[in-house]
């Protein structure tokens, strides 16, 4: 049983992407066929994710009764010494992934059935989401660098390809190629990476890289600078990829695309690539300590100013991209303090529930639209929403569960995983500890914001509807849509108990009670404090927030602002970028051309001279043409000569 | 020696065959453009079935041999012959040629004397990559120049007699050093010879190499538009015809690689040993210089043509890091480039077709009038930028593999030669995006989008068959690489 299914664990990834070639293929060529079967095409599409997810479940289901590793790869390039192979390698770090993408991506896609009913590109959007997903499991499955980097492209192009699904949006137009550039300088450094560490130790294989780094650097074969570099660099990768410091910039516009990309994308599963990539080289990074610290500190430095950023926004989606920022924060800091079952279970776990927010926040979307008008500035403003939970009830309750597991409220998913990196970080560092310790209560002030906003208080829309009949009109929820919260409300409340001090899955050892109950009692109180605060401010009104901006201006509008990074970088990056642009264009066009068509004159000149003198109108051509055959004559004779 | 000469067939057969053209003018366009596409047709299958039967894909080395004495005062032979190198290029030519007469159906103006310049173009092309006698060689790379001058400055744009000229200058006059080189290299030593397996046995001596493979790197860097020989591409391409475009950046400029891989690195391998620094150095410029000014360009062909010359860097590269590896690279990236290369400068002419302007700002939110042209044209954008899964990017990153490696260089120069080449990649998607954004994304300009149609059938077949081997080769390499494996050893 095992052998047959690890054989065929390739079709996890080449079913979806088998699906949306045929279905993308369609599409180009039978435009107006393909589109009127979209129900026919979305089954099928589905109905191959579904397989993969089943076969997901197989695989974990043999990787927890104790299998080992399975790896499997064929060649793929072969140049001289140099071999690149292709293939797929299932362990636990795998198979717990392919499970997460397949069971996110299955529900994103019977929640866009509903959200996407009535739009032009709906078998479009069908064939991107399976592309993306099959990209994804490929990237997972990568048993080797060169195959993650292969993916890692791909996953970046479905991202730039979904941020950019609606193209006469301009804000999602710039999005798009803000987020792809973004990726690409991340993968730039994952190349150079790539290529450093084959040329050090003539490997692409994960374990392979590690075994032969340690003998290198034991045997003082190489120093530590020119690994250091190389990993420094192939951490810019994973840094794009989990929108973290410097290079974070992309995920909140990446909120342009449709919603349900947003959960699965950019808050559920590519997002999270850069924590597995991590995961995957932990064995390399770790024999480098100074690669092990950048880490650490990115991840808490982005956790604080994510958490930071989300506190003042006033759009619901960006409010939560940051809560997604922040939270990657978290993971990479885990991994940088040596925690990875902790960072991994909390990419688990905020996979689940920032799924089901942002669903939530789809829901909420759909029901606004139709009220405000179809304009992202409006219908995502929760400026104007407000008192939501009496017209979508269940949206608003599961809403509510998202939030307190974001917040890390027991017993609810993500407490069980924040709570284990805090003991790691309490463990590593006390400033570290300090700053997720902040940033734990920022997010209990942040989520509950959001909350409040959106769902608690009096609906404040009305006031934007025409006439005064229509102000009578409130959203309405969709069941189809509120059948996926509910799915996804599940794992929300219950995945956190795979990893607890009573009860533990998978290898290594559970935590220890004591040191979680002190923790739990740090990070929860915190919490509440932060939960407290958001209370009384938004919905008792008796903490005046609003004073505090008044009082610090500056502050409310860095924070607002995105702490003016995104205007920097355009400043400095960008802005230089232009201006060698402009400069590269005006050598080209006075230099290189002015000496070419220089020289091209000055032959004009003579030209007319020879052709005055020789009295003909022969071209330049022919004349050179003569010229040459006259001294290939010449020499030819004379060598002949005796 | 196999009986029949199939490869003069081959190459003879499209110039032959455009002899009774100015017969069929009389009905239009109509039988003139069927005649020249059944017989490109022709050829390429010819082509592949000479391949396919006389061809032994194991063994290395020049096959299909045809030799006779010619001149025999000068010791010229009629011989022809292909290796992995030049059969993947003259596959190319005849795969991407059919394609071009195909994207060139709507051409009403002078169309027989269009088709005879196409099929001139078809015969020059071929025979350059099939024979393997230097002043062969010559000529055949002269003959080229010809049609495209006339395509140019008779089915240009505004400025087409300006590129014309200028085309032909530079490339007429960067070519006299091939015949120089040619000259010195047949009459040095003994034995006088123009064959080109028999010159890389002469042994020239050090200086003379030198001297030689720079006359010729000018004539070669001219066409694959190294830089700073690299000014009349932007020009040329700009004001080409769409399908004169994609025979340019498709196989003329593979012209300038395949002589610099067939003379300068084969017969003056120590002259190369030395001079490799430099072509790296230039690709790298290459790469960067002109993914820079593509992004500041306002015209869309010239955007596409500077895209061009970025991506003949990397066949710089490749061809200068002295590993089999980047070699290898060099080659794909060659193959690679002239079907992505056609693919954008058909899409560009089809887009032209419809808003009879190129110029970025002008035109905007064409993704919704066209969805399939916004769909090819992302493809082939994206292949452009070196996507896994298209055939970009094995070969930039066989290039990437091979400099890393190579062991002929210090790390201290390695180092900063890959970094720079890697800049590459984020410039890229830069401007190749913000073009994507410009054409299809945003609001609407003064364009009138009623007036627009979708592609046709024949415009989305012309693109799809250049995509199918794009991503073939994007997903199985080594489909290519296997074919010319062994014949780039040196």
């Amino acid at each position: 049983m095992n052998e047959w299914l690890y054989e065929s664990a390739w079709l996890v990834a080449i079913l979806p992407y088998f699906a949306s070639l045929v279905a993308g293929g369609g599409l180009l060529v039978l435009r107006k066929a393909t589109r009127s079967l979209r129900e026919w095409h979305r089954t099928f599409l589905m109905g191959s994710l579904a397989t993969s997810m089943i076969l997901s479940f197989l695989l974990v289901q043999a990787q927890l009764g104790g299998s080992g590793p399975y790896r499997w790869a064929m060649d793929w390039i072969v140049s001289g010494h140099l071999r690149l192979q292709m293939g797929y390698l299932v362990d636990p770090l795998s198979s717990m992934m392919l499970v997460l993408i397949t069971t996110v991506g299955l529900v994103v896609m019977l929640y866009s059935h509903k959200y996407m009913a009535y739009d032009q590109g709906y078998v479009r959007f069908f064939v991107y989401l399976s592309l993306f997903t099959a990209s994804m499991l490929g990237l997972v499955l990568s048993p080797n660098l060169v195959q993650v980097y292969v993916f890692w492209e791909l996953v970046g192009m479905c991202s730039y390809l979904l941020i950019g699904f609606w193209p006469n949006r301009l804000g999602a137009a710039k999005a798009c190629q803000k987020a792809f550039v973004t990726n690409r300088i991340g993968d730039f450094g994952l190349l150079l990476g790539i290529l450093g560490l084959y040329w050090a130790t003539g490997s692409l294989e994960f374990g392979e890289i590690a075994e032969r780094l340690a003998r290198l650097l034991a045997s003082q074969a190489l120093g530590l600078f020119f690994p250091t570099l190389c990993c420094l660099l192939l951490l810019l990768g994973p840094l794009a990829k989990s929108a973290q410091i410097p290079l974070h910039v992309w995920l909140p516009d990446a909120m342009e695309g449709p919603t349900p990309i947003s959960a699965l994308i950019h808050a559920a599963t590519m997002v999270a690539a850069g924590v597995f990539l991590i995961a995957r080289m932990c064995p390399i990074f770790q024999q480098l300590g100074t690669v092990m610290e950048t880490m650490a500190w990115a991840g808490a430095l982005t956790s604080l100013l994510g958490a930071s950023i989300a506190l003042t926004q006033t759009d619901l989606k960006k409010g939560l991209a940051y809560s997604t920022m922040s939270q990657l924060g978290y993971m990479v800091m885990a991994m940088g303090i040596g925690s990875y079952e902790a960072g991994l279970f909390h990419l688990v776990t905020h996979a689940y529930s920032k799924a089901l927010l942002f669903l939530g926040a789809g829901s909420v979307i759909h029901g606004m639209e139709p009220l405000v008008g179809w304009d992202p500035a409006k219908s995502q403003n929760m400026l104007l929403m407000g008192g939501l939970r009496r017209f979508m009830p269940i949206t608003g309750t599961t809403f509510l569960l998202g939030t307190l597991s974001i917040c890390g409220i027991p017993p609810l998913a993500c407490f069980w995983s924040k709570d284990a990196i805090l003991a790691g970080a309490w463990a590593a560092h006390p400033i570290l500890w300090t700053i997720a310790w902040t940033t734990a209560g920022m997010t209990g002030l942040y989520m509950l914001r959001i909350y409040l906003l959106t769902f608690e208080g009096r609906f404040r829309g009305g006031s934007l509807l025409p006439y005064r009949s229509h102000q009578k009109a409130k959203p309405q929820e969709d069941g189809g849509m509120t059948s996926c919260l509910l799915i996804l409300a599940l794992p929300t409340v219950a995945i956190g108990w795979m990893n607890t001090p009573w009860f533990h899955l998978g290898p290594g050892p559970s935590p220890s009670l004591i040191a979680f109950s002190s923790m739990a009692v740090s990070s929860v109180g915190i919490a509440l404090l932060g939960g407290c605060v958001a209370f009384l401010a938004y919905q008792r009104a008796t903490l005046g927030l609003s004073g505090l901006s008044y009082q610090w201006p500056q502050l409310h509008r860095a924070s607002y602002n995105r702490w003016h990074i995104d205007e920097i970088y355009d400043r400095s990056w960008v802005r230089t970028n232009q201006i060698l642009a402009e400069r590269a264009s005006a050598l080209d066009s006075w230099w290189i051309d002015g000496v070419a068509n220089g020289a091209g004159l000055i032959g004009l000149v003579s030209g007319q001279a020879n052709r005055a003198w020789q009295g003909g109108n022969l071209t330049y051509y022919a004349l050179s043409m003569t010229i040459a055959l006259v001294s290939l004559l010449a020499i030819v004779t004379f060598s002949t000569l005796p | 020696m196999n009986t029949f000469p199939w490869l003069s067939t081959v190459v003879a057969l499209p110039l032959l065959s455009s002899f009774p053209l100015p017969w069929l003018r009389e009905r239009g366009n109509h039988l003139v453009r069927w005649y020249c596409l059944v017989v490109c047709l022709i050829d390429f299958l010819l082509l592949g079935y000479v391949l396919g039967s006389h061809y032994d894909f194991s063994v290395q080395g020049l096959q299909l041999r045809e030799d006779w004495s010619w001149i025999p005062a000068l010791g010229v032979h009629w011989s022809l012959g292909l290796d992995g190198l030049s059969m993947c290029l003259a596959l190319l030519t005849g795969f991407v040629t059919t394609l071009a007469v195909l994207g060139a159906w709507p051409v009403t103006r002078h169309p027989c004397l269009f088709y005879v310049l196409m099929l001139a173009m078809y015969t020059g092309q071929m025979g350059l990559f099939a024979f393997v006698n230097m002043l062969l060689f010559f000529l055949m790379w002269e003959l080229e120049l010809v049609p495209v001058y006339f395509l140019l400055s008779l089915w240009g744009g505004r400025k087409r007699l300006y590129a014309a000229t200028k085309f032909l200058l530079t490339t007429g006059i960067a070519s006299l050093f091939i015949l120089l080189s040619a000259i010195v290299m047949a009459l040095y030593g003994k034995p006088t010879t123009w064959d080109l397996s028999l010159l890389s046995i002469k042994s020239f001596p050090l200086a003379l190499q030198i001297t030689l493979y720079l006359g010729l790197f000018v004539a070669f860097g001219v066409k694959i538009a190294s830089f700073p020989l690299h000014s009349w591409l932007p020009d040329t391409h700009g004001e080409a015809h769409p399908s004169t475009c994609m025979l340019l950046a498709g196989i003329l400029l593979k012209m300038g690689g395949y002589g610099l891989i067939r003379l300068n690195v084969q017969i003056f391998s120590q002259a190369h040993h030395l001079l490799a620094p430099w072509l790296i150095a230039l690709g790298v410029i290459n790469i960067v210089y002109a993914a820079l000014t593509s992004l500041a360009q306002r015209n869309l062909k010239r955007k596409i043509a500077y895209s061009s010359i970025s991506h003949m860097g990397f066949v710089l590269i490749g061809i200068g890091s002295l590993t089999d590896i980047g070699m290898s690279g060099a080659l794909l990236q060659m193959i690679s480039h002239g079907l992505i290369g056609a693919s954008l400068f058909f899409l560009a002419g089809a887009l032209y077709d419809r808003t009879r302007t190129l110029i970025l700002e002008h035109i905007g939110d064409m993704a919704r009038p066209m969805p399939k042209m916004f769909a090819l044209f992302t493809a082939s954008s994206l292949s452009s930028l070196a996507l896994p899964g298209m055939s970009g990017f094995p070969a930039e990153l066989l290039v990437f593999f091979g400099l890393a490696l190579s062991q002929a260089y210090p790390l201290s120069f390695r180092i900063p030669a890959v970094a720079l080449q890697g800049l590459g990649i984020v410039l890229t998607p830069i401007y190749l995006l913000a073009m994507l954004r410009q054409i299809f994304y945003g609001k609407q300009t003064r364009l009138n989008h009623r007036h627009f149609v979708d592609l046709g059938p024949r415009e989305t077949f012309v693109s799809f068959a250049l995509l199918l081997p794009i991503v073939g080769i994007g997903i199985c390499p080594q489909l290519v690489t296997q074919l010319y494996q062994g014949s780039l050893s040196w």
